[in-house]
């Protein structure tokens, strides 16, 4: 079968569930844009409201920081459990794959409300802290950054492993025995070899992890302070507050255009490498 | 080479194995085996597939460690030493270059390792890549090169660092007839050339006997014969040798005197002088170029072997011409012969005879 047949066939099968995934998303993400420019006035002071407001931009700012932090954290914790997945044995590593996709079958809400009984203030974590150092202790673990962090990360890990375990899967395993007979020591391996290799899983880990935490919402709201509130918050914050649902529907095209902006490459990325996603 | 010179010195072998043998839980993959190499040999392990010649190579190698025994690398013990440590190089089958550096980066692969001042780097690595014929291909990727200029610079990498001893995994298998043929010459100059020791694995006997000093041909995880391909050829101890190197003819007999066989239907056959138990059975080869084919009146030498038959079917595979023969006393004997034009070949159903001389007739040991 050529190319372009294939992909007719596929159009074919694919239509029904674009057409009812289009039907259903998008009139709400329309109705959205229309009330941020004021119905039919087609106003783009929100736009310039937001553009100048303060709240807005150190929000904006927030967001993007958290996102950077928890990407780049994600994905350094994904890279060294994908390392570690592939040197096991395919049948070992098809169980441990079971266990680091535990946390994505697991609701958020429910994980948020576990973190918040492990690590508050008088959680299990500084109750052991407390009862091995016989002293009170309660350090601040949640309704902050490092609340916030620990949830993120937690939800995105399992996201990265897949993309970064695909490409240090197929570093070819002689390539290492090559080096290892050459003198090279696991570090330089690690250096020279592993990482520039798997560049590809990694880049694609970075770029998904960000997309998917520029969105954030429960985490930030449940484990995270009031100086750790990330657009989605903001967007909470005029919808049920404020009332201002123009503002808010704003706030959200601007969040929306980012994730697209960001996300785009990455579909085009996955189409032409093959990386990511459901491959391993 | 003045170091390598100095060192050949010091001792004469490169490696030495003593009772090295590996297990797999109930799978022996070789066998308790002692075997020298010595300093500045080309050594060919040779064998079919699962005959453990890769095994010997990873042990030697250690990418797997011996179950019992120990490896010695010029004197030193290295039987549990990482890899790394050994200062071996190696040639892989499929290059196992890295795909993202380019070849000069592969080449000063093992130099950086190695902390050399770039300068130095720069110099071994043009002269390694000027002694394997890629110079001026420094820039490339692996990928924009052929399998052949893949492989040199597998030969590159290697030799840039002057290892003492330098492993070769069937490193010709992915290339080729012709391109193969190329290699093992300019391999085989690079050792002249540099004076290294070689260890050589394949399963291609041809690639064996061009290239080796000696050949150690292995079977079943154990070494049935150590030699020079001459000995390999001419003077195999088994049947599995004579198979294994080179077409043969295989005739049963039983043992009558000190140079005489009887072979099917009481004819003898005269083999060459030795001790051998009265009436005890053997297989006597013959190789089929040492066959000749005459007409039935033509004369023969004196003292030949002689047999008569009819031709089942002659080939002609381009310089030789092989003729199969059904002899008078049932058996089945293929002799070689330069070709000739058509109508000069012996023609299938002609009766022929067949002779040999008695030193081409080889009694092997069972």
């Amino acid at each position: 079968m050529n190319r372009s047949s294939t992909i007719g066939a596929q159009a074919i099968f694919m239509s029904p569930a674009v057409l009812l995934a289009a039907t259903i998303m998008l009139p709400p993400l329309f109705f959205i844009l229309y009330t941020s420019v004021h119905g039919t006035s087609l106003s783009l002071h929100e736009y310039r409201e937001i553009a100048s407001s303060s709240l807005f931009r150190r929000t904006l700012g927030t967001t993007l920081v958290i996102a950077v932090a928890s990407s780049v954290l994600s994905v350094f914790l994904a890279f060294i459990v994908a390392v570690h997945l592939a040197r096991q044995t395919a049948r070992r590593r098809t169980i441990l794959l079971v266990l680091v996709l535990l946390p994505l079958w697991t609701s958020i809400l429910v994980k948020c409300f576990a973190f918040t009984i492990i690590l508050g203030r008088d959680g299990i974590l500084n109750g052991i802290l407390s009862w091995l150092f016989n002293t009170k202790i309660q350090l601040p673990l949640v309704l902050n950054r490092i609340g916030l962090f620990v949830g993120l990360t937690n939800s995105l890990v399992p996201i990265a492993v897949f993309p970064i375990l695909a490409s240090v899967l197929a570093i070819d395993d002689s390539v290492y025995r090559a080096a290892s007979i050459m003198g090279a020591k696991p570090a330089r391996i690690l250096r020279t070899i592993t990482i520039p290799l798997s560049l590809p899983g990694i880049l694609a880990g970075l770029f998904t992890t960000f997309v998917y935490s520029l969105g954030a919402y429960i985490v930030p709201s449940l484990l995270g302070g009031p100086r750790d509130q990330m657009l989605s918050n903001l967007v909470d914050f005029y919808n049920r507050q404020v009332l201002d649902w123009p503002r808010a529907a704003a706030i959200s095209v601007v969040l929306l255009a980012m994730i697209s902006v960001f996300g785009t490459p990455l579909a085009f990325w996955r189409q032409r490498k093959g990386i990511g996603g459901a491959r391993v | 080479m003045g170091d390598a010179k100095v060192l050949a010195d010091h001792s004469a072998h490169a490696i030495t194995l003593r009772g090295t043998s590996k297990t797999y839980g109930p799978v022996t993959a070789l066998h308790p085996i002692d075997l020298t190499v010595d300093k500045g040999e080309f050594l060919t392990l040779l064998g079919p597939s699962g005959s453990g010649k890769t095994t010997l190579l990873n042990l030697i190698a250690g990418a797997i460690g011996p179950t019992t025994g120990t490896i010695l690398l010029d004197e030193r013990d290295i039987t549990r030493m990482p890899p790394r440590e050994r200062g071996i190089g190696m040639v892989f089958q499929n290059y196992a270059l890295m795909p993202h550096m380019t070849v000069f980066e592969n080449v000063a692969y093992p130099l950086r390792v190695r902390r050399e001042h770039p300068k130095a780097i720069r110099a071994k690595v043009m002269e390694s890549l000027d002694r394997v014929g890629l110079r001026g291909l420094e820039d490339r990727k692996p990928r924009q090169l052929s399998g052949g200029q893949q492989q040199r610079v597998g030969i590159a990498r290697c030799i840039v660092y002057s290892p003492a001893i330098i492993m070769m995994d069937e490193p010709l298998g992915a290339l080729d007839k012709n391109l193969r043929e190329q290699m093992q010459g300019e391999i085989k100059r690079l050792h002249k050339e540099l004076g290294t020791t070689i260890i050589y694995v394949t399963h291609d006997q041809e690639e064996a006997l061009n290239m080796s000093d000696r050949i150690c041909l292995l079977s079943g995880g154990q070494i049935v014969q150590l030699g020079s391909p001459d000995e390999l050829y001419f003077q195999p101890r088994s049947r599995f040798v004579a198979e294994f190197i080179g077409e043969s003819n295989l005739i049963s007999g039983r043992v009558i005197g000190n140079d005489r066989m009887k072979i099917a239907e009481d004819r003898f056959i005269l083999v060459p002088k030795a001790e051998r138990i009265e009436k005890s059975e053997h297989l006597v080869m013959v190789r089929p170029e040492k066959v000749r084919i005459s007409k039935l009146d033509e004369n023969t030498a004196e003292g030949d072997n002689v047999l008569s038959g009819e031709v089942v079917s002659s080939s002609f595979i381009g310089g030789m011409t092989r003729v199969t023969i059904n002899t008078e006393n049932g058996l089945s004997i293929t002799a070689k012969m330069v070709s000739a034009r058509a109508h000069s070949r012996p023609e299938p159903a002609s009766k022929v005879r067949l002779c040999w001389s008695p030193s081409d007739s080889v009694v092997l040991e069972n």
